[in-house]
């Protein structure tokens, strides 16, 4: 809003308003007498952010309290219904708007709640009127302009089109741009920025002494092409896409395979993949044309938000992650908050309730989270003769365990023809026609068949006697159970199945279902149903819930040379017979010797094949429940249940709308197409915010800032940015040259602007005293992982194995207490494998890392786009007294040991030289050997233990934990 | 106790609207008004620059809204969902109905129900104090403190499952991810001492509650207003023990050294407030190693004051000692405490789904005596006025049983029974009922957020205003809606 003003008067500005906020009145006076001719009013700068943060909450897009819109031109100069207008260009006095704002008296001065607007804004917007109310959309909805660099009087220091657009603010506020950094702070700086960690003395050594004009271009280059580089990148983007591996709530639990997609956002960094690309995989990476392993894990996406696998309100729980994924999607492509207009239009900016479920229907289809299984895990091969070899064995063990399988009925049943004809036995032969059962326990109340594997089971067990049992049940109403097991067919054939139960059940076999008898019901009318099956081994699966009074399960089958065989428990008969008990005792008698042991190896061979797994690779990953998802309804005030408009997928109005083209999906397509439509959309060259944004992270993490502050949100409430030129110019840029991230680092870091040094003026310090121009580069503290990561790195330990699993790094009994279950779900590591880079680190969302947490680790529970830096007492403490600090401490002194062997100033001067990449001043050696001295004589430790207390300093510098 | 700063190169990441809420936060000005969403529109560079030249303490004390009843809050978190109708909730039909299958509609654990077999509350009642409140035999100290207490029995929640019920409770949220109460005191607020945390949390010896860290996490906010263990044995704070052959001395010498060479790396960047800070940072540290311990120690206290608290007994030492240090901490101006009774699963908390006599005998046991002891300790230094003391679960439990056999009851979000005593309550009252068989709230239904609304208000905060930016809204505690704290109460 300033951005216009005269420098000069600016500062007096500035100074101005901090006072307004104390005395507005007094203020107002004082500018009265030191206005000085004033350009014009920038509409889209100055005016619209006071209406959409002091206006729009009672009169914009979402209410218009006495008929009044300031979200639109039309609405903002329309007569009111009171007969007044708010704006009437040209005409101060009649514009009650501007009465308004400047009344004194309570009641009738706007806005009604918090302090009124300062005069200064009151002055705009009187400036505004007077100059006709001309109106223009707010930046960030309109495309980017092409942009030209702007004419400079120091040319000499352009070194690339991103300065022009720099200095030319500077100079325009009558600043220069800061000295280019000494060579030994530019290149720690672009070592920290590209890779997190710090360069070796040599490294340091080698450029400072590069007289070549190409010496920094070169490093930058080497830099691109570190293996590290990704690491430290790919960590920015999970960031803000809210990576961690676990769920949070009560159990906390894993997410399964969650480090590929870490892995994934690496190796995309690293790979320089197109940026439009990397988008298209993590929106829609199983449904693009060419569908790779790589793309598969790129839509683990989706899943790794929270997931609360016993919500109090199921319904409202699957739109909460659907809100999740608009929230992040909008935020993290789009920089907009479309999550806003979940419950009513956006109060702000222009994005209407419809827009939001439009964009919400996208994912409608998607499959709940889960702990396991098809709907959040897919099978991935490295290459097609993976994938045959993977099936080709998959087919012969399950040959294997049909023909063993086959043998192995045809005895059993020879054996209970011959049990059933001897007397004295006290009833029939057992029979399990039901293996490898396991059943599933749920407790609530439901009408009909809920879909189970939504739900979370009380209790999960084995059936060893092969019978749909329902006695384990704990209570005698409201509960549920699933069984799933293999059913042992004796030979192909036609089988019925006959399925009574009170209330619900329903019987699947091979994945088909095959009996259904749902609802509320008592037993007396068994459903029956036949099929054709292949013998051997299939599997079985039959869910079944009660509700109230009376209960019960009753299934049995028919087929080839049997009748009515009973599959749940016929208690009148006696306990359930053992098959296996019984062939163990009388199997010699009945069989004969060579039968029986024949028998007995193919019942050891079976259990044999039952534990073979054919072993493949999973990733977490999307899945929809078919080509057909559920309609997608506008929810009124944001309530499940009351859908009101039906809407279609749709890109948001602002950006362009429009309702996505779909092609058809095949029927019996995995998923809906909709997420290519949308991927393909925000991917699009065309769309003015995805480039955009992307570019701002890109320079949020070289400069310390975004050109918009707010990068995750480029709208009303957000920051506007400080170089809109330079940002569409960087967005053109960044597009022209195919999306390539590591083109853009190097255009930024080769420019004169990263290069300054981050040393202030005075000037540039009384007149730009929040770099918003850029007049120097800023200082930064270490992130959390470069902290971890360096210590690791200056002792010698670390560790740079890449990819994999997460690493457990060792946490204290203490952090541990906090835990419901002191150290569950934290795993451990060895010594090498903690001593990797911090990018391995298992995130768990209840029990961050604590030095990471510390050190201000991104918030994991939703999207981050920028961590805090603080400093407190409690990062000194871990840094002092940690366990992890005294025992990298010690590490660092061993290492000091053994490079300067026992000659102290050696020592000192190795140990600050690992530390701060450059040679230490004389003056600080001294300091340090002194300290040396004092520790073993005056406190008696010994040469090691002073040693390691000397490193523990050096690890606490302020020089090791900044950059320059 | 922790320094921020606000310098040019300080922006604290977030955006930089974010930044502002939260750094307006620390000024010392009227300008800190910036923690009220009303404010809404700063200006960010003359914020800034006036910020360039301070350096403050986003934990130092800040004026509150209005004049506060409260300075401190103790929050007695019985985790597990203590049971309403056998402590506090008087209902006399229920011992009739004992045994007897009836219609009563309840959702918890096991799901959704339309009958249930009532479990008749397993002690007696009597009326007690001037005020004639009814409390079972499980409190016989507390029974005699009702006049200072005022007992909500109409308490609603929105989850009857205890993951999303204490995040509830401690942030107002059934999803994970927003500031704890002590979080946003803190953060309206300040810390009255710069040496020890403003939000301290203590834990049972049994482990912590569900979800762990989550239920005292800053969430968005910047990890300055999230809440410290503490403890009285052990390192009183994590990491506040010298490494093992570090003397105070040594410490001392060290961090002289270290802070000469950070002088000679600030010589050079002396605008730089954001390296002053961390020297300053360091020196904080190296003073709350001598107040935390000072803080946890109970030696200091008599004999009589340690056997208020049930120190001499066994069964009631441990929390007795979490009480009697949240008296200490109070006295040392903490802004907010929470006391964990119950930790780790089952009937290690008052999560009795099993046999509820013996869990409750057993909690209650632990932690009555210690309760009564704190109240009356508060009340005879004159703390109590200035202390609001806050007793509950994340939910209470059903009337009927859980099970077709036993006496455990599942959980109930529907009613439930939560006291408050001090800061500025009227005691010996109790606000709401709940229906004859204490299944829901009837009468003045009182959801957690009007819980919160209250304990800010107490506090001298508004809780309709207090506010922090991020993601595009101004969050607050109690949500977008306005609450009521509960005036009848208060």
């Amino acid at each position: 809003m300033l951005q216009s003003v005269p420098a000069k008067f600016r500062i007096l500005l500035v100074w101005g308003m901090a006072l307004v906020m104390l005395m507005p009145t007094v203020v107002l006076a004082q500018q009265a007498e030191t206005r000085p001719a004033l350009p014009k009013v920038d509409f889209a700068r100055e005016v619209q952010p006071i209406f959409a943060k002091r206006c729009f909450s009672c009169h914009g897009p979402d209410k218009s309290e006495a008929g009044l819109r300031l979200n639109k031109r039309e609405s903002a100069l329309a007569e009111l219904p009171s007969g007044e207008h708010a704006v009437i260009p040209g005409d101060l006095g009649k514009s009650e708007l501007l009465n308004r704002v400047a009344s004194t008296e309570e009641g009738e001065r706007m806005p009604p709640e918090g302090k009124p607007l300062t005069a200064e804004q009151v002055d705009v917007l009187r400036r505004w009127v007077a100059e006709g109310a001309k109106w223009e959309e707010y930046w960030a909805f309109q495309a980017p302009k092409k942009q030209t660099p702007p004419a400079v009087k120091n040319a000499a220091w352009i070194t690339n089109p991103i300065d022009s657009f720099v200095l030319a603010k500077l100079e325009e506020r009558g600043l220069s741009p800061e000295d280019p950094a000494d060579k030994a702070a530019l290149i720690r700086r672009a070592y920290f920025d590209l890779t997190g960690l710090p360069p070796t003395v040599a490294e340091v050594t080698a450029f400072v002494q590069d007289a070549s004009p190409r010496a920094f271009e070169t490093v930058v280059d080497n830099l691109l092409k570190s293996p590290r580089y990704g690491e430290r990148w790919g960590r920015h983007w999970l960031d803000v896409v809210r990576y961690a591996d676990t769920n949070s709530f009560e159990r906390d639990g894993n997410k399964p395979h969650s480090w590929r997609y870490r892995d994934y956002v690496i190796r995309a960094f690293n790979d320089d993949k197109p940026y439009d690309q990397f988008v298209r995989e993590q929106l829609a990476g199983d449904e693009l044309p060419q569908v790779t392993n790589d793309s598969i894990i790129a839509t683990g996406y989706y899943r790794l938000g929270l997931w609360d696998d016993e919500p109090a309100d199921r319904l409202l729980a699957k739109f909460d992650v659907l809100d999740d994924m608009v929230a992040t999607t909008g935020q993290v492509f789009l920089g907009l908050t479309v999550n806003c207009a979940r419950c009513h239009d956006h109060k702000i900016d222009p994005i209407p309730q419809k827009d939001y479920y439009s964009l919400l229907a996208f994912f409608h289809g998607i499959t709940p989270n889960g702990t396991n299984g098809p709907h959040v895990e897919r099978q991935i091969f490295e290459n097609d003769a993976a994938r045959g070899q993977y099936a080709e064995k998959q087919r012969t063990l399950e040959a294997r365990r049909n023909q063993t399988q086959v043998a192995l009925s045809a005895i059993e049943s020879e054996f209970r023809t011959k049990y059933d004809q001897l007397a004295n036995v006290g009833g029939p032969a057992g029979q399990v026609d039901l293996d490898e059962l396991e059943y599933r326990f749920y407790r609530d109340h439901w009408d009909r068949l809920p879909d189970f594997d939504n739900l979370k089971a009380e209790t999960v067990a084995k059936l060893p006697l092969g019978k749909f049992d329902i006695s384990p049940a704990s209570r005698e109403t409201d509960f549920g159970f699933v069984f799933t097991g293999i059913l042992k067919v004796p030979a192909d054939g036609e089988y019925t199945f006959s399925l009574d139960s009170d209330d619900g059940s329903r019987l699947t076999i091979d994945g088909k279902k095959i009996v259904e008898y749902d609802g509320i019901h008592g037993e007396g009318s068994p459903k029956l149903a036949t099929v054709r099956l292949r013998q051997g081994r299939v599997p079985v699966r039959l869910d079944y819930f009660q509700r109230s009074n009376g209960l019960g399960l009753t299934v049995a089958w028919s087929g080839p040379g049997f009748e009515g065989r009973p599959l749940t428990p016929v208690r009148k008969n006696g306990p359930v017979r053992n098959l296996t008990e019984q062939i163990k005792t009388l199997g010699v008698k009945l069989l004969g010797d060579e039968k029986h042991r024949e028998y007995q190896r193919l019942f050891a061979e079976m259990e044999k094949l039952k534990n073979e797994r054919v072993s493949s690779d999973f990733a977490l990953s999307v899945s929809e429940f078919g080509s057909q998802p559920p309609e997608t309804f506008v929810l009124y005030r944001g309530n499940p249940t009351s859908p009101r408009d039906k809407v279609e997928p749709g890109f948001l109005s602002i950006l362009g709308g429009g309702t996505a083209v779909v092609p058809t999906p095949a029927p019996d397509a995995k998923s809906s197409g909709r997420r290519l439509a949308l991927a393909n959309w925000v991917a699009s060259p065309e769309n003015r915010m995805t480039s955009r944004v992307m570019v701002n992270r890109i320079w949020q993490h070289h400069f310390g800032r975004g050109l918009v502050r707010s990068p995750n949100n480029f709208g009303q409430l957000g920051d506007l940015p400080t170089h809109p030129e330079l940002l569409d110019w960087l967005a053109a840029e960044f597009i022209n040259q195919g999306w390539h991230m590591k083109a853009l680092h190097k255009t930024i870091m080769l420019s004169s602007t990263y290069r300054m040094s981050s040393r202030p003026s005075k000037l540039a310090l009384e007149k730009d005293p929040v770099n918003d121009l850029f007049s120097r580069f800023e200082m930064r503290r270490l992130s959390a992982e470069e902290l971890r990561d360096t210590i690791h790195a200056v002792n010698g330990r670390l560790n740079l194995k890449m990819y994999g699993p997460g690493i457990y790094p060792e946490i204290s009994a203490e952090v541990l207490a906090g835990q419901s279950a002191p150290g569950s779900g934290w795993g451990k590591s060895s010594p090498e494998e903690q001593a990797r880079r911090s990018v391995y680190i298992h995130v768990k969302r209840s029990l961050i890392t604590p030095l990471l947490a510390d050190f201000d680790f991104a918030d994991t529970d939703s999207s981050c786009a920028a961590r805090f830096a603080t400093t407190q007492p409690t990062q000194a403490l871990a840094m002092l007294n940690g366990d992890f600090l005294n025992t990298q401490a010690t590490e660092f002194a061993r290492r000091v040991k053994q490079d300067a062997a026992d000659d102290a100033e050696k020592q000192v001067r190795l140990a600050l030289k690992l530390a701060l990449s450059r040679e230490p001043e004389m003056a600080s050696v001294e300091r340090g050997l002194k300290l040396l001295k004092s520790l073993r004589e005056k406190h008696q430790l010994d040469v090691d233990q002073a040693l390691k207390y000397y490193c523990l300093l050096v690890y606490n510098l302020n020089e090791f934990v900044y950059v320059d | 106790m922790s320094n921020f700063n606000f310098g040019s190169g300080s922006f604290c990441g977030r955006t930089r609207r974010e930044f502002l809420w939260e750094a307006g936060a620390g000024f010392t000005s009227v300008a800190l008004t910036g923690m009220l969403s009303s404010d809404g529109f700063f200006r960010s560079q003359a914020m800034a620059a006036e910020a360039e030249r301070k350096f403050a303490n986003p934990l130092a004390p800040k004026p509150s809204h209005f004049p506060g009843k409260a300075k401190s809050v103790i929050f007695l978190f019985m985790y597990g969902g203590p049971s309403q109708v056998d402590t506090f909730d008087y209902k006399p039909k229920l011992y009739e109905l004992d045994g007897k299958t009836i219609p009563v509609k309840t959702k918890g654990r096991g799901g959704e129900k339309n009958e249930g077999r009532v479990v008749g509350p397993k002690w007696k009642f009597k009326q007690y104090g001037k005020s004639g409140q009814w409390v079972s035999e499980l409190f016989p100290h507390l029974s005699n403190c009702v006049d200072d207490i005022a007992f909500l029995k109409s308490m609603t929640a929105d989850s009857p499952i205890h993951g999303s019920a204490m995040l509830q409770m401690n942030s107002g949220k059934i999803l994970s991810g927003s500031p704890a109460l002590g979080s946003w005191v803190n953060y309206g607020l300040g810390s009255e001492n710069e040496n020890l945390p403003g939000f301290v949390v203590m834990l049972d010896p049994t482990g912590g509650p569900i979800s762990g860290a989550k239920n005292w996490s800053s969430g968005y906010m910047p990890a300055t207003y999230q809440g410290t263990i503490m403890r009285s044995k052990g390192a009183a704070v994590i990491d506040l023990n010298l490494p093992a052959g570090m003397t105070r001395e040594m410490q001392r010498e060290l961090l002289d050294s270290l802070q000469i060479e950070n002088q000679q790396h600030l010589a050079a960047r002396s605008e730089n407030s954001e390296l002053a800070a961390r020297v300053a940072s360091y020196e904080l540290a190296y003073k709350m190693q001598q107040s935390a311990p000072e803080a946890v120690d109970l030696n200091q206290e008599s004999e009589a004051t340690q056997n208020l608290y049930g120190l001499n007994e066994p069964r009631t030492q441990d929390f007795g000692k979490r009480c009697l240090l949240a008296r200490r901490l109070v006295e040392r101006g903490v802004r907010f405490i929470q006391l964990y009774s119950g930790g780790n699963h089952n009937d290690a908390n008052w999560d009795a789904h099993g046999d509820l006599f013996k869990n409750h005998s057993y909690h209650a046991g632990n932690t009555d005596k210690p309760i009564a002891g704190l109240i009356q300790d508060l009340k005879q230094r004159g703390l109590l006025d200035q202390t609001l003391i806050v007793w509950g679960g994340e939910f209470g439990r059903q009337p009927t049983a859980e099970y077709a056999e036993g006496t455990g009851r599942d959980h109930n979000a529907y009613g439930f029974t939560m006291w408050m005593a001090g800061g500025g309550i009227k005691g010996g009252q109790s606000y709401g009922t709940t229906d004859e068989l204490g299944a829901a709230a009837v009468e003045h239904p009182t959801h957690v957020k009007r819980l919160h609304a209250t304990i800010l208000n107490q506090m001298g905060l508004d809780p309709n205003r207090l506010a922090y930016f991020y993601g595009g809204l101004d969050q607050k505690l109690v949500g977008v809606e306005h609450v009521e704290p509960i005036k009848e109460i208060i």
